[in-house]
């Protein structure tokens, strides 16, 4: 559907660098990556708004790469939503169908389905200065979809929310999706949108594309160190390849494989990423079930709404991070109390080290 | 917090009364007799009727080439974009018999640019064309600057949008931009009219006949007097204030949002 190839773009002092990307029909491809990482820029450059120095993106096997904005067919909806503020809600979801010369009755008729379809009837004859946030986007999505574009593209269209109208929209753009069948682009710095939304995963940071695959693929084996802060997993583990396998920590000897293709030589210096969720408080389950299993101290315990955070710390200084639900911390036979040594175990599974830079031996 | 209510009203005030006493005090003082003569008096309604239509045609034709100028301003960076508007601004600060000056060498019939508009027929020497170009010349930052700031105040992502809507950049421009900065653009244009009427100095130089009424006031008040200068200025203001009036209310029409 989307194939971008080598795509080079500079704007002042901001580069996009050698970004390749291919987004499959009815496909929902999330971009991850922090504020100011050129993820706007990408998305612009897709809707034709900035010129390609070098590459090439082709939308439905036609080439694209010097088709003007209005000639590409795709939706895009701001962060800011960017609503005609001199408009009615009615007249800027027909805005696009009146350019297209489509007569009055049929505007007329696609507007009220589409409006009928994201809940936003009611509002029609309203000014979007007078919408709240989520009414705001749902006309933006309607002002997109009513054109049915190739492709929808969305600029972090829940950031602007609160949380309760972020998860809400979180759901109905799943919805929308899968309803409609559109295949979407969506950029996003929020990691629970990310993993929520994404059949395939693409992290950028500073203009180049880090790593990308299915969201499973890439949280469980990030390529390196960058990715894996940005992926948000909790702990990162210096140490380095052992002489007989294994991972050497200040933990002492992680038990995970490593591929025998890696030159020990090489492999100094990396990072053991474990999630939090690979962090066991009294391990309980068969030996083989945990590549490392010991005592640490409780160093805090911090209150969250639903879960608690833990702060484990090592007799080395090495601290670990793991969140227990209320109902898991309760059920707990032992109480948790800062000071208090208790035993640890980190799951094998969703354990993986990582180069601190890309390097030829990082998982592929 | 009532001291600096106090103070900010009074200083306000102290620059309100700086412009409105003389004006009021020209008006009261003026004769009624003779300033009905003055009303009744052809040449100076002919006067005026010219000062307005002049100013107006500078207006129209700056707005024409301004417009998009000051979108480029407002839109785009390039190499020498601060240079393009210093220079915009540059008649604001130059004396306007300079400017009057300086546009009699390129539009007189020396040099080669007025020999070429003499040659079908536009002069603009002792003309209303000449009127128009010494009052476009004075009062063009007015217009350009704000339309310039009426774009600059519309996200261009309503435009990038209305773009992938299938707009041209003409649509996005005609549906979308202009729309949205239309009122400070009119106000712009009000100013400029406003100042294209006032202007003395570079219409005199380029055209003394046919008289605008700023130079016609000068002229009798040269000729008779502060007597019968007086009652032409004080038509010229009166008529002034209701336009204006009327104009800066519908530019001021708060925008239904």
């Amino acid at each position: 559907m989307l194939r971008l190839q080598e795509i080079w773009v500079t704007l002042g002092d901001f580069r996009l660098k050698d970004i390749s990307l291919h987004v499959k029909n009815g496909e929902y491809m999330v971009l991850l990556g922090p504020t100011g990482t050129g993820k706007t820029v990408l998305l612009e450059t897709i809707a034709g708004m900035h010129r390609i120095e070098r590459g090439s993106i082709s939308i439905r096997g036609r080439d694209a790469t010097r088709l003007p904005p209005e000639k590409r067919n795709l939706g895009v909806v701001y962060q800011d939503y960017a609503l005609f503020p001199h408009l009615t809600v009615r007249k800027n979801i027909a805005f696009g169908l009146h350019l297209r010369g489509k007569p009055a009755r049929k505007t007329g008729e696609a507007v009220e389905r589409m409006a009928d379809f994201l809940d936003i009837s009611t509002i029609l004859d309203r000014r979007p200065g007078n919408l709240s946030g989520g009414e705001r986007q749902r006309v933006a999505l309607a002002r997109a979809l009513v054109l049915k574009p190739y492709v929808l593209l969305l600029d972090e269209p829940l950031s602007a929310l609160d949380r309760s109208t972020r998860d809400r929209l979180r759901r109905e753009l799943k919805r929308i999706h899968q309803e409609i069948g559109v295949t979407i682009v969506h950029i996003t710095h929020d990691l629970t949108e990310a993993f929520f939304l994404a059949d395939h995963l693409a992290v950028i940071k500073d203009g180049s594309i880090l790593q990308q695959g299915t969201p499973e693929n890439v949280l469980k084996r990030p390529r390196n160190r960058a990715v894996a802060e940005l992926l948000g997993i909790e702990n990162l583990i210096p140490g380095a390849i052992g002489e007989n396998g294994g991972f050497i920590t200040p933990l002492g000897r992680v038990d995970i494989s490593i591929p025998s293709s890696v030159s020990l030589k090489s492999a100094g210096d990396c990072f053991l990423t474990v999630p939090g969720w690979c962090v066991e408080v009294l391990p309980g389950k068969a030996g083989d079930h945990y590549a490392w299993k010991g005592n640490m101290k409780v160093a805090g315990i911090h209150g969250m709404d639903g879960q608690v955070e833990l702060d484990l710390v090592h007799f080395s200084g090495e601290h670990l991070r793991t969140f227990l639900s209320r109902r898991e911390a309760g059920a707990l036979p032992i109480s948790l109390e800062k000071g208090r040594e208790v035993p640890v175990g980190i799951q094998r599974d969703g354990v993986y080290w990582v180069p601190p830079i890309d390097h030829p031996f990082s998982y592929q | 917090m009532k001291s600096f209510k106090i103070v900010i009203w009074g200083l306000g005030t102290i620059l309100v009364l700086i412009v409105v006493v003389p004006l009021f005090r020209m008006i009261l003082a003026a004769d009624p007799n003779v300033l009905r003569t003055t009303v009744a008096d052809a040449e100076v309604m002919r006067s005026i009727m010219l000062t307005l239509r002049c100013a107006l045609w500078a207006t129209l034709v700056c707005a024409f080439f301004g417009i998009p100028l000051a979108y480029i301003l407002a839109r785009y960076r390039f190499p020498g974009r601060s240079l393009v508007q210093g220079i915009i601004d540059l008649p604001v600060m130059i004396p306007h018999t300079a400017a009057g000056i300086a546009l009699l060498m390129v539009y007189g019939r020396r040099f080669f640019l007025g020999k070429a508009f003499a040659s079908v027929g536009l002069s603009f020497v002792g003309t209303e064309a000449g009127i128009s170009l010494a009052m476009a010349f004075v009062s063009l930052p007015f217009l350009v600057n704000a339309a310039r700031d009426g774009f600059l105040s519309v996200n261009p992502r309503l435009e990038r949008v209305a773009r992938t809507l299938g707009a041209s950049p003409w649509k996005a421009f005609f549906k979308v931009s202009l729309p949205l900065s239309w009122r400070p653009m009119l106000s712009g244009g009000i100013m400029m009219w406003a100042r294209g009427i006032s202007e003395f100095g570079a219409v005199i130089v380029l055209a003394y006949h046919p008289m605008t009424a700023p130079v016609l006031i000068w002229e009798r008040f040269e000729s008779y007097g502060l007597k019968y200068a007086r009652p032409v200025a004080v038509v010229l203001i009166l008529l002034c204030l209701v336009i204006f009036a009327v104009l800066r209310s519908i530019a001021a029409k708060q925008r239904e949002v």
